[in-house]
């Protein structure tokens, strides 16, 4: 699945990429995302994904990779987990690009999502919706966090 | 799948007590059983088969007080104080029900393994309605699937059994 | 096999609110099990208890000053048998007697249907068009709750952790009440649901309700759809079905999956959106 999200931010650029890196509170913004935890600076982490639809919840324990980094511009990033009670598998692969407009920093990504296992059993399209949401949500939260604090 | 239960010591169990084939059964079950298997591995009756483990297929049809229903859903306990019928007990001491004796005189099956659910889903039908359209035969036995015969020789020997079990009436 | 799991089984409503504020999370009400065991047979939820209700006496079915009510754990094979469906709701009689097969008609409960809120199913839909209400219990309290504020998302109600659902009502519909509910589907779920309801005075068609239901994920109103046949003549409504079937289609919010694309989806919701209304005026 793919999607593709942007949001414009009331920031700096340089203000934006800080906070991409500021992990805690960066990771923070993806709804349902906790425990963000740096396991090598700049280049790998981990965090806690849980999401629910219904009676139905996952909880993936989540590595996220850095792949490329372009300062203040673009970062490739591959998130994946597996929840083993349920066996399912995800993989989230990120391509995040800053670009300035005005005074303005516009924040876009690609994410390909990819969920394998049991959980694809609730069918394509609920997943897919769900995704869409998070995502929705995880930019918008960015924004808001960003443009918050003065 | 296991044939003996391995039972922890806190393990809730549920007495159940109800009729199979016409013999009482007294029975201790854990609620997480399935109907399907406790017939099937407990009792030894493997004429219900799992096949689509969904509900959707009928190769597990039962018939608890005269309702079809799908063992591989229904939970064991739920037949307490209920008479249930599976395919081993549709015979009369050896003698052939007529839906029995029908779907060999007009070829109601091929491999057979469709074919107990088929016949208890039918005499469930004809039960309840001894004399069906060809349109409520269908609308009824709509849950009962089959690969082989293509439903022709089905549905012509419920007719035929329905035929003669309305004239011995 | 399923995983282990507690039984519990509450004689009144108190007890099962009770069993579930204590348990939370790790209860879930059990009914006729239709869904929820398949689900817990895919692994896909876990409980350490089950809350069976079976014994709550939620199963009656009576009309009265001019509503009709339906208790939760009616079977739908009981509302098929029900001379108060027969005669008052014969459009959910139909309903009824063509949810999944004859084995899901016997266990599963309308109620467990409505909460379990998997987006392909039948009953919701057509209870929205005719404007019926859920009663939730908790303890001893009551509250209503309008259909259309039901269904939240799929497989989400807007049900408290500790209600129980103990019945549907139904407005009683009257002399020139019309209704239908057609689906079309070719996997054993279905894909497309639509109903409409509204009331035929001579040629005169008023108090439009359609709603949609399966396609996406959850049943809805479209009051834009149900404008362009509301207050207008039998004829004038014929007229403009593929307008509101356009709208009814885009409204549903449909999910291209196995059950068919975006498009292929809302193309069919105008499709049986015409039949239905056909189908209720003649």
């Amino acid at each position: 699945m793919q999607f593709q999200k942007e949001v414009e931010i009331l920031a700096s650029r340089e203000k934006v990429w800080q906070f991409i890196w500021d992990v805690d509170r960066f990771i923070a913004c993806v709804p349902g995302c906790k425990d963000a935890k740096t396991v090598e600076d700049g280049k790998r982490y981990s965090a806690m994904m849980t999401e629910k639809v219904g009676p139905f919840k996952v909880e993936f324990p989540t590595t996220i990779e850095v792949l490329e980094r372009e300062e203040l511009t673009r970062i490739k990033a591959r998130a994946s987990g597996a929840d083993n009670k349920i066996g399912s598998r995800m993989k989230i692969d990120l391509d995040v690009h800053l670009r300035e407009l005005d005074n303005k920093t516009i924040l876009s990504f690609t994410a390909g999502v990819d969920v394998l296992g049991k959980l694809a059993a609730l069918g394509h399209g609920i997943i897919k919706r769900k995704a869409d949401q998070v995502l929705d949500e995880f930019a918008q939260a960015v924004k808001k966090k960003l443009e918050g604090d003065a | 799948m296991a044939t003996a239960l391995t039972r922890r010591s806190d393990a809730q169990t549920i007495p159940v007590s109800f009729t199979l084939n016409g013999r009482l059964q007294e029975i201790d079950v854990e609620p997480h059983e399935l109907l399907l298997d406790l017939v099937r591995d407990r009792l030894g009756l493997t004429g219900a088969k799992r096949s689509c483990d969904v509900e959707v297929c009928g190769a597990c049809t039962l018939l608890v007080d005269g309702r079809p229903v799908s063992a591989c859903t229904t939970l064991a306990f739920e037949v307490r104080g209920c008479s249930v019928l599976t395919i081993e007990g549709l015979a009369d001491n050896g003698k052939l029900h007529p839906l029995q004796q029908a779907f060999i005189e007009y070829g109601g099956f091929q491999c057979g393994f469709c074919t107990p659910g088929m016949l208890l889903a039918a005499k469930a039908l004809l039960d309840e309605n001894p004399n069906p359209s060809e349109a409520e035969l269908k609308h009824f036995m709509h849950g009962n699937l089959c690969r082989c015969t293509g439903y022709k020789k089905i549905i012509e020997s419920i007719m035929a059994a329905a035929k003669k079990m309305r004239a011995s009436a | 096999m399923l995983r282990r799991f507690r039984l519990e089984e509450p004689e009144s409503v108190a007890q099962a609110s009770e069993l579930l504020g204590r348990f939370g999370d790790s209860a879930k009400i059990y009914a006729g099990g239709t869904e929820l065991l398949l689900a817990m047979k895919e692994g896909l939820v876990q409980y350490e208890r089950l809350i069976n209700v079976k014994k709550l006496g939620l199963n009656q079915i009576s009309a009265e000053n001019g509503t009709i009510k339906i208790g939760a754990l009616c079977t739908h094979h009981e509302l098929e048998l029900s001379p108060v469906i027969q005669q008052r709701l014969p459009s959910l009689l139909k309903l009824e007697q063509n949810v999944a097969n004859v084995r899901v008609r016997q266990a599963g409960t309308i109620g467990g249907n409505l909460c379990f809120a998997e987006p392909h199913a039948d009953p919701g839909t057509l209870l929205m068009a005719l404007g019926a209400k859920m009663v939730a219990a908790q303890g001893s309290a009551k509250r209503e709750i309008a259909a259309e504020d039901f269904f939240v998302d799929a497989y989400e109600t807007s049900l408290a952790a500790d209600e129980v659902l103990a019945e549907i009502v139904v407005p009683a519909p009257g002399a020139n009440a019309r209704s239908a509910y057609l689906k079309f589907g070719y996997l054993e779920r279905p894909s497309v649901g639509v109903a409409v309801a509204f009331n035929l005075n001579g040629a005169n068609v008023s108090d439009v309700r359609i709603a949609v239901g399966c396609a996406g994920p959850a049943p809805k109103r479209v009051a834009e759809a149900e404008a362009l046949l509301s207050g207008k003549t039998k004829d004038e409504a014929t007229r403009n079905l593929a307008q509101a079937g356009a709208i009814a289609g885009r409204a549903a919010q449909a999910i291209s999956d196995l059950h068919g694309a975006q498009d292929y989806k809302e193309h069919i919701v105008g499709v049986l959106l015409k039949r239905t209304f056909q189908a209720a005026v003649s």
